[in-house]
């Protein structure tokens, strides 16, 4: 009867678009954010999306979609009114992709990193472009309200993140934990996350139509995901050793 | 008693001139625009002196602020106001001699007679008040409840019916009794009829004088650097956080005043994005932006003054994300602006061109979150969506997000090999703003190229603006999608960036 009931006010609120107010048993142990882009955030994968409160880290070697994983994500998030930051520590961003992958510009706080070639001579001013961006991710945490935290280094070369203590990582962990902040890194190779975060590791190759140079036409990238660490409940599930799935989702062109 | 205080039409108009002299005789002062003020005299003769002195005494200090001014001494407020807009000088009119005084004014002085002022309370601001636009001349009107509102065609048919009776003097008007001039001319001539004999029909409303929200500590021993500083910023801070509360008062500016052991003056003001009167966020931002602007000696006296506006009321929501407050919000960019510069942290900005190189970024405010979130609601029709949707259920979200490009700021120069009018090699003439797996001075073969798309623009002027170029998108065998650009002028390749 109980039960007749509850699914019969949820699919009362349904009707009327206030699923949302509606308190669900937490899938999976944790609130998460989702990603934005929905064959990511079913159950085969990250199960809801980016855990709150951790630091995850979407890694992958240029052209792997792991920029436009993380603008959907951003993009997710401002189009339901929460407020967003991206650390650029190299400056990368092209304000004209975010907004076409539909990121409400003025709800994302842009941290620029200093203009930099990254050569041998500027050692010492690329850690220091690190360790400010490092400060500035921690101030944005602590700050609160900000729903998700991007730390860009995927342009960084690794000697500059190595030159990072050991703890750095963790200690960002601690400052999320707790929080309704989801922490991202970005980056080439495993940096570091939280014990309860998660590493989306992507490969990618692009799509091309047309047969001549002069009509071929970039449409997109067809990548594949590979989740590190993978929600409990669904962990249980299935067997330790996993395969990538070939070609999960593809991300088109629009530039 | 009560003094009327009019700029003389000699002398220029000085915004708060007046009631600056007549709140340094009296505290009970009723202001009417820039150019009239009424104060009550009563016990300034045991101040001052005489009325005479009293009158003189004021035309003295506002001469020296450069205004004159004429003055009228009675025992109504009525009187002291008509007397000193038809009279030059100084007026004094002895106490109960009122009705004799107005008894040789023509009836067209009436006009003249002033709109009660409704009792506020004016507000320090950062800006400076918009001129009033109450005529301080018009005629009698009143919008009190109760009372018939007397407009100036009242007043003015009011004073033609007194005409055709052939009364010429507010003598002849103060004669005839007050119940037949109520009976024939209603409300407008019982006012008339009392101003005639120098009565006040309404009492005087002070006005409210503009508190300062301002505290100053005098140091007996100088201090420089901002860590002793912050300790007296603190009991400034934790004073002014109390006055703004029990004023409901916010914070919108905070101006701080150093006087130095040099005798300058380091003056440093901040608007904040929106009111706030936590004191330890206000004095978190003034040392940040003292950090920033740091006072080039030690200190003697500190000063703290805030600007305010009524207090915030915000409405909270279950069903929105949550965002900073603006007092978190205003205190992260201070501290994030201290870090990495004023330039480098705010919004992104589309710029108007069709240049893709160019790129723009605005202060990030909290009034960007609540526009933005006004837009997202004004968006969706009201019958398809309500706000509710605004939550962090997911939604159905696109199941092909489009690709992003990660674009150098400064492109780099690339050498490259073309055959048949297509790039088949790339060679990065130098390390640049990549990882070090990509990052490689060796020639990399062309596996896939699309192009050129022609761009070009600013080609009117020959300024440094002026592009016009060929865009590539080639793939390398590494894998690595880069977009490159061949400037048709010079036929040198740059990097644009790399599609990710």
């Amino acid at each position: 009867m109980a039960s007749a009931a509850l699914s019969h006010l949820t699919q009362l609120l349904d009707s009327k678009h206030l699923a949302g107010t509606l308190t669900r048993p937490m899938e999976g142990g944790r609130p998460c954010i989702g990603t934005g882009v929905s064959l990511l955030d079913d159950a085969e994968h990250l199960a809801g999306g980016w855990p709150k409160g951790q630091l995850s880290e979407v890694i992958g070697s240029p052209s792997s979609g792991r920029t436009s994983v993380v603008m959907a994500t951003l993009a997710a998030v401002t189009q339901q009114g929460g407020m967003v930051a991206l650390v650029d520590v190299a400056d990368r961003l092209d304000p004209a992709s975010a907004e076409a992958a539909g990121v409400v510009l003025d709800r994302l706080l842009w941290v620029r990193g200093p203009q930099l070639s990254w050569g041998a001579s500027q050692m010492t001013v690329g850690d220091l472009a690190v360790q400010r961006g490092l400060r500035a991710f921690d101030l944005i945490v602590r700050a609160g309200g900000v729903a998700v935290v991007v730390f860009d280094v995927a342009d960084v070369p690794a000697r500059h993140l190595r030159s990072l203590a050991a703890s750095t990582w963790l200690r960002l962990g601690y400052v999320l934990e707790g929080r309704d902040t989801v922490g991202l890194v970005m980056g080439a190779q495993p940096i570091g996350r939280s014990a309860h975060g998660v590493s989306l590791t992507l490969q990618a190759k692009g799509k091309w139509t047309g047969r001549s140079a002069q009509s071929r036409r970039l449409t997109g990238l067809a990548v594949t995901p590979d989740v590190s660490q993978r929600v409990r409940r669904v962990r249980s599930a299935q067997p330790s050793g996993k395969e990538a799935t070939p070609c999960l989702f593809a991300l088109s062109a629009t530039l | 008693m009560f003094i009327c205080l009019i700029r003389d039409s000699l002398s220029a108009s000085k915004p708060g001139v007046l009631e600056t002299v007549a709140r340094a005789c009296s505290p009970r002062v009723e202001a009417h625009g820039d150019d009239v003020v009424v104060c009550d005299a009563r016990g300034l003769t045991r101040v001052i002196g005489a009325p005479a002195v009293i009158a003189e005494e004021m035309r003295r200090m506002a001469w020296e602020r450069g205004l004159g001014v004429r003055v009228a001494i009675a025992g109504s407020q009525t009187a002291a106001w008509l007397l000193a807009h038809v009279r030059p000088g100084a007026t004094i009119v002895p106490s109960g001699d009122e009705a004799r005084m107005l008894e040789r004014l023509p009836l067209s002085a009436l006009i003249i007679l002033p709109a009660p002022p409704r009792p506020t309370m004016a507000l320090p601001s950062s800006k400076p008040a918009p001129p009033s636009t109450q005529n301080d001349m018009q005629p009698l009107r009143t919008s009190k409840a109760g009372q018939s509102d007397l407009q100036s065609r009242d007043v003015a048919e009011a004073l033609r019916i007194c005409d055709r009776w052939g009364l010429v003097t507010l003598g002849d008007l103060a004669r005839l009794p007050r119940a037949d001039v109520l009976t024939r001319m209603g409300p407008v001539g019982v006012r008339l009829h009392q101003a005639a004999c120098g009565e006040d029909a309404t009492p005087m409303v002070p006005t409210g004088e503009a508190p300062r929200f301002v505290e100053r500590m005098e140091l007996e021993w100088p201090v420089e650097g901002l860590e002793p500083l912050s300790f007296v910023l603190a009991r400034l801070c934790d004073a002014l956080s109390v006055t703004l509360a029990r004023a409901d008062r916010g914070a919108v500016t905070i101006t701080t005043r150093l006087r130095l052991v040099t005798k300058a003056m380091h003056e440093r003001t901040l608007t904040l994005p929106s009111p706030m009167r936590e004191a330890k966020t206000l004095r978190t931002l003034i040392l940040l932006d003292l950090e920033a602007h740091p006072a080039p000696a030690g200190i003697d006296v500190v000063e703290v003054e805030c600007g305010v506006t009524p207090g915030r009321i915000a409405q909270g929501s279950l069903l929105a994300y949550t965002v900073p407050t603006p007092e978190d919000l205003s205190t992260l960019l201070a501290r994030l602006q201290a870090l990495v510069g004023d330039t480098r942290v705010g919004a992104p900005v589309i710029v108007d061109t069709h240049n893709p190189r160019v790129s723009s970024m605005k202060p990030f405010a909290l009034k960007n979150l609540e526009s933005a979130v006004a837009k997202a609601s004004a968006d969706k029709p009201l019958n398809q969506e309500p706000r509710t949707e605004l939550r962090t259920e997911p939604r159905t979200l696109n199941a092909e997000p489009r690709t992003s490009i990660r674009r150098l700021r400064v492109p780099v120069p690339v050498r490259v090999r073309v055959e048949r009018g297509r790039p088949v090699s790339v060679a990065l003439s130098e390390r640049i703003t990549l990882s070090e797996r990509t990052s490689v001075r060796e020639s990399k073969d062309v596996t896939t190229a699309a192009g050129p798309w022609r761009t070009s623009g600013h080609w009117w002027t020959s300024d440094a603006q002026t592009w016009d170029r060929d865009e590539w998108d080639v793939a390398l065998e590494t894998g690595v999608i880069y977009r490159l650009a061949r400037n048709r002028q010079t036929d040198a390749w740059e990097l644009e960036g790399e599609i990710d």
